[in-house]
């Protein structure tokens, strides 16, 4: 507990003059014992404030008012008592009124509340026996009274016995000799202790296999190690740690890639790479040739369709009711406008029709199964009542709008997808709703999923095999069962199947691809980011971001095993055909990835990349600024929307090396 | 030789140069995420500087409120869309430059900083939300950290506060409530039910005076937040000069509401054009500035005699804020346009009732603060 002290008044005041300075008059002061108050977060702390004028008099009838600046940290009253409630840091804001006057003064107290004594030192990682010539990290919490732990603790680490093993400053084992010794912590006055025993190591050789001797980059190989006893007896169960040096065939480059637990590596470079596995002071090796995958093809341009007075959005290619090629571009920032093409020869992208909504962006825009709807988003509505719009695109030459539905959705459908009858339409950022459109004149909602997560926001959702697939930014990829069944799902009754967030919370988009050569089930998911802003009149932007290539084989167990990340670039819309990845890159155009094999790693350092496009248009919105926004693969060409430039198709002879194989395991 | 009339033209130019006056305000572009700084000569208005703002770029974020710091340094604006709560940005004006931001609640909209404890108070709209309560967010503008969230009523809007800085004025749109907070105590101090006390209003006077059903509810009274969707669904909120009274849009009735504040009931109505929406009053308190907004109109009240002395068209169909010069010489009236057609501030002379200027800005402008007028 502070207390007020005359004694230090003259210095306390002056030394918080300056802080008051941000108060309209310099009629009186606010004094206060001390501005640093610290408290353990069992007690509580009473501020003794006071006013004072220049001649240092008390000014009683000054009132005062208490405001914490970190409620979930602390609470204080209207007299002033700090009750703390967690561990943490924030200010007391103190302001003082003379009533009747308008001015104010204000000073801030800063306050600490401390964790109360560690009482509970916990191991938490540590087997009962390891054998010599292991090492093992320890992992160790300290916990106060009330159960929070206490970050970056002091801990002393001990062995009684250290032939048998011995601790470092950071917690590492290391497993000497046969025998048994106690590992003991300390953080002040509280320790914690461990037998650990360690027993003689078994393992008198060991024995390293591939399925290959050679390999190409971005191709993963499989290690295995067996440990064998003195008796030539396998050994079950012996956790070998792998690694790896290579010398790569570049004399400009270092060889480079990934090896896991398991033994599974992958080179990025072409070289000569050396596997190790190691346990207790045993080791194997085998040597790994890595050649350049090789897969570099050249995209040919076919036909352009420049859009110039605004920035393109999305797009959507499908085969008409008519057996023609149709395409529908989205505009972002402009008049509310969509465009219909026909694009039935990829060389002559022709406009042929131009529907305008109450919108500012249409962002995306999707087309039915059978050719005949037509869904598009609304944003920036004058009314602000945004929106969806169902377009009758039987003939696309002459698309006409049949309903426009907002119920629920006036904050804006960023994204759209139509599945079976249903559009899924983000509303507001916040969640999906499911609208049967059977009567598409007539569409009803059926059915919503939000996440039930603090803060939670949505950004896309993309629905296959009855399964959607949503991109939720912090809260990163969920499928849900919207009539798959897995999970017992319907439209009107989605239910959560799978769930994966990575940490920069960025999530964007989101593609599945299920692999049948190795059996893998992976969801590409895409960042959208923009730490150096947005370019919306003339230059380049340069975006971050890339696609995380997450692992759902085991719904339960998910796990990000490789990234596809173009240096200097970011990543938006994307699409898989096969076993080929179409990526709109933003700034760096058009990319087509090599998915084949099990995927490890870093899939651009790989050479997985086969071929890159450059929409560059002297004539285009920002002229000469590719910003490509989202590929489609359609009938052995790809369309793609480029923000500043408009429509383009290309197409790309994919011709696999021969070297390239595929194991299922 | 120089003759009289010559001197005399020449001294009235001098005087007219020397005491010629620039005004400044910011305006909000919803739908292009920018703000422009405008300045206005006293004849011709310009865009002097056009500062984006957010940080989602790709999305329209929109920049939806704005005001200006008491001491006149920094202006803040709130962005109504994000992941999914919005934002309030801290801006310096002598260098348009990013301070700090900080989050709010769900479509942060209007505001206001309190001159009696500097805090900054904003109405989390939640304007596409269930229909729930909302609340009223308290931000530090210092630390721009947000203190707390108020619990108040279904799309909470007009943020302003009363002349001494004590008291906080927001209207519940769907829920037709007046809601009146504690400045320093930061707590709901009285809640009126604008549909009720409207209603007795209009009561013979032989009724018995009922204090619930005039709308009247304390705030340690208990009382169940209304659900249902105001017939009256206030817009705006503004404290007259004197502090005695407060002015509602009644957007769906057509009409001003006055409440007097020591009686905390409905006491006169102003019948006015379509959709009032947004209000002002001149620091004087005898003129009162309304946006019909739904008819694209600005009108000017003469509040002394409770007449309506002027209906300016607009030069855009959707009129939106109001921001009146401190000399009471100009109303600046934030229009929001359509589609792609860009946003405007009509400047609207108090003295002539005309419009004498329009000033082109990004699309659908809204939030309107007067910074500053300079000699």
């Amino acid at each position: 507990m502070c207390t007020y002290s005359y004694k230090s008044q003259w210095l306390v005041w002056a030394m918080l003059l300056g802080m008051a300075s941000n108060s309209l008059a310099q009629s009186f002061e606010i004094i206060v014992a001390s501005d640093e108050i610290e408290l353990s977060s069992e007690g509580y702390h009473q501020i003794l404030v006071q006013a004072v004028d220049a001649q240092n008099q008390v000014i009683p009838e000054v009132n005062f008012s208490f405001y914490s600046s970190a409620p979930q940290i602390f609470k204080v009253d209207k007299k002033g008592l700090i009750t703390p409630l967690e561990p943490g840091q924030g200010n007391v804001i103190v302001i003082g009124r003379l009533e009747g006057m308008k001015d104010y003064q204000r000073l801030n107290l800063w306050v600490n509340v401390k964790h109360s004594e560690g009482t509970d030192l916990k191991i938490t990682n540590l087997p009962s026996g390891i054998f010599a010539g292991q090492r093992i990290g320890m992992q160790v919490q300290l916990l106060d009274v009330q159960n929070y732990q206490i970050s970056n603790p002091n801990l002393v680490f001990e062995s009684s016995d250290t032939h048998v093993a011995s601790v470092d400053i950071f917690g590492n084992i290391t497993a000497h000799q046969k025998g048994k010794t106690v590992i003991k912590v300390s953080s002040g006055k509280i320790s914690t202790e461990t037998v650990i025993a360690v027993k003689k190591n078994p393992v008198t050789s060991i024995e390293l296999s591939s399925n290959v001797q050679e390999a190409v980059t971005g191709e993963v190989v499989y290690f295995d190690a067996q440990a064998i006893d003195n008796e030539g007896d396998l050994i079950a169960a012996i956790p070998f740690i792998f690694s790896f040096t290579g010398v790569s065939a570049s004399p400009s480059e270092y060889a480079s890639g990934m090896i896991k637990d398991n033994g599974n590596f992958v080179a990025d470079v072409s070289g000569i790479y050396t596997i190790v596995a190691a346990f207790g002071g045993r080791e194997a090796r085998r040597t790994l040739q890595v050649s350049a995958r090789n897969v570099t093809e050249k995209v040919q341009l076919k036909g352009h369709g420049t859009v110039s007075n605004v920035h393109t959005s999305d797009l959507w290619v499908w085969e008409g009711i008519d057996g023609r090629d149709y395409c529908v571009t989205g505009t972002w920032g402009g008049n509310g406008e969509a465009y219909f093409w026909d694009v039935t020869d990829p060389n002559q992208l022709i406009p042929i029709d131009t529907i305008r909504v109450d919108a500012r962006t249409v962002n995306d825009v999707k087309v039915s199964e059978d050719g005949k709807i037509c869904v598009i988003s609304r944003e920036g509505a004058s009314n602000r009542k945004n929106g969806l719009v169902i377009i009758d695109v039987s003939n696309p030459a002459e698309a006409d709008i049949i309903a426009t539905y907002d119920e629920g959705l006036t904050g804006g459908v960023h994204n759209v997808f139509i599945y079976k009858n249903h559009i899924y339409a983000l509303s507001n950022g916040e969640r999906y709703d499911i609208i049967n459109i059977e009567d598409p004149k007539s569409p009803k909602k059926v059915g919503t999923f939000e996440l039930d997560e603090p803060g939670h926001s949505i950004h896309d959702v993309w629905i296959e095999d009855g399964i959607a697939y949503s991109s939720n930014w912090a809260y990163g990829v969920w499928m849900v069962d919207v009539g798959n069944g897995m999970a017992g799902g319907t439209p009107s009754n989605p239910k959560r199947i799978a769930n994966y967030a990575y940490p920069s919370g960025w999530n964007h988009a989101a593609f599945p691809y299920h692999d049948k050569k190795t059996g893998k089930f992976y969801v590409i998911a895409g960042d959208e980011a923009f730490p150096n802003g947005l370019n919306t009149e003339d230059g380049p932007t340069i975006p971050a971001g890339f696609l995380h290539i997450i692992d759902f084989t085991d719904l339960e167990h998910p796990v990000e095993v490789a990234k596809y990340e173009v240096p200097g670039a970011g990543s938006h819309n994307l699409w898989v055909e096969g076993d080929l990845l179409y990526v709109g890159n933003y700034n760096a155009g058009l990319r087509v990835v090599d998915l084949s094999g099990e995927l490890m790693g870093d899939l651009f350092k790989q050479g997985r990349e086969i071929a890159w496009f450059l929409p560059a248009d002297a004539k285009g919105r920002i002229p000469n600024a590719p910003m490509t926004w989202g590929p489609q693969p359609h009938k052995g060409h790809v369309f793609f929307t480029d923000w500043n430039s408009g429509l383009w198709s290309v197409k790309i002879d994919i011709i696999k090396p021969k070297n390239i194989k595929v194991e299922k395991r | 030789m120089i003759r009289k009339s010559q001197l005399l033209c020449l001294f009235l130019c001098v005087s007219f140069i020397g005491f010629s006056q620039t005004y400044f305000l910011y305006v909000a572009s919803e739908s292009e995420d920018e703000v422009a700084l405008i300045k206005f000569d006293g004849s011709q208005g310009f865009v002097d500087e056009v500062i984006t703002v957010g940080y989602q770029a790709t999305e329209i974020e929109g920049p939806h409120g704005l005001t200006i710091d008491p001491s006149g340094d920094f202006w803040y604006v709130t962005m109504a869309h994000g992941n999914p709560f919005g934002r309030v940005y801290k801006y310096a004006t002598k260098s348009n430059k990013l301070i700090a931001f900080t989050e709010l609640g769900i479509f942060p909209a209007s505001m206001q900083i309190s001159s009696a404890n500097g805090m900054l108070f904003c109405v989390n709209f939640n304007l596409h939300g269930k229909m729930e309560p909302s609340t009223v967010s308290v931000v530090d503008p210092f630390a721009m950290e947000e203190l707390m969230q108020i619990q108040t009523g279904a799309m909470p809007h007009g943020s302003r506060i009363s002349p001494d800085g004590l008291k906080h004025f927001s209207v519940a749109m769907m829920s037709g409530e007046l809601f009146e907070i504690d400045v320093m105590n930061m707590e709901i101090s009285r809640k009126l039910n604008l549909d009720r006390s409207l209603a007795s209003m209009h009561k013979e006077s032989s009724d018995a005076v009922d204090h619930a059903a005039m709308g009247h509810v304390m705030n340690h009274e208990t009382s169940h937040q209304d659900n249902h969707h105001s017939a009256i669904k206030p817009t705006w909120v503004s404290p007259h000069p004197d502090g005695q009274r407060v002015f509602v849009a009644a957007n769906g009735k057509d009409m001003i509401l006055e409440i007097d504040l020591l009686k905390w009931e409905v006491t006169h109505t102003f019948s006015t054009g379509k959709g009032p929406y947004n209000i002002e009053i001149t620091a004087d308190g005898k003129t009162m500035i309304v946006s019909y907004k739904t008819e694209g109109t600005t009108a000017i009240w003469n509040l002394d005699q409770g007449r309506e002395l002027a209906v300016i068209k607009n030069s855009r169909e959707i009129t939106h804020g109001i921001s009146v010069s401190p000399d009471h010489k100009y109303v600046f009236v934030s229009v929001e346009g359509k589609g792609n057609q860009r946003g405007a501030v009509d400047i609207i002379s108090l003295e002539k009732y005309q419009l004498i200027d329009v000033v082109e800005v990004g699309k659908q402008a809204g939030g309107i603060a007067f910074w500053k007028v300079e000699e």
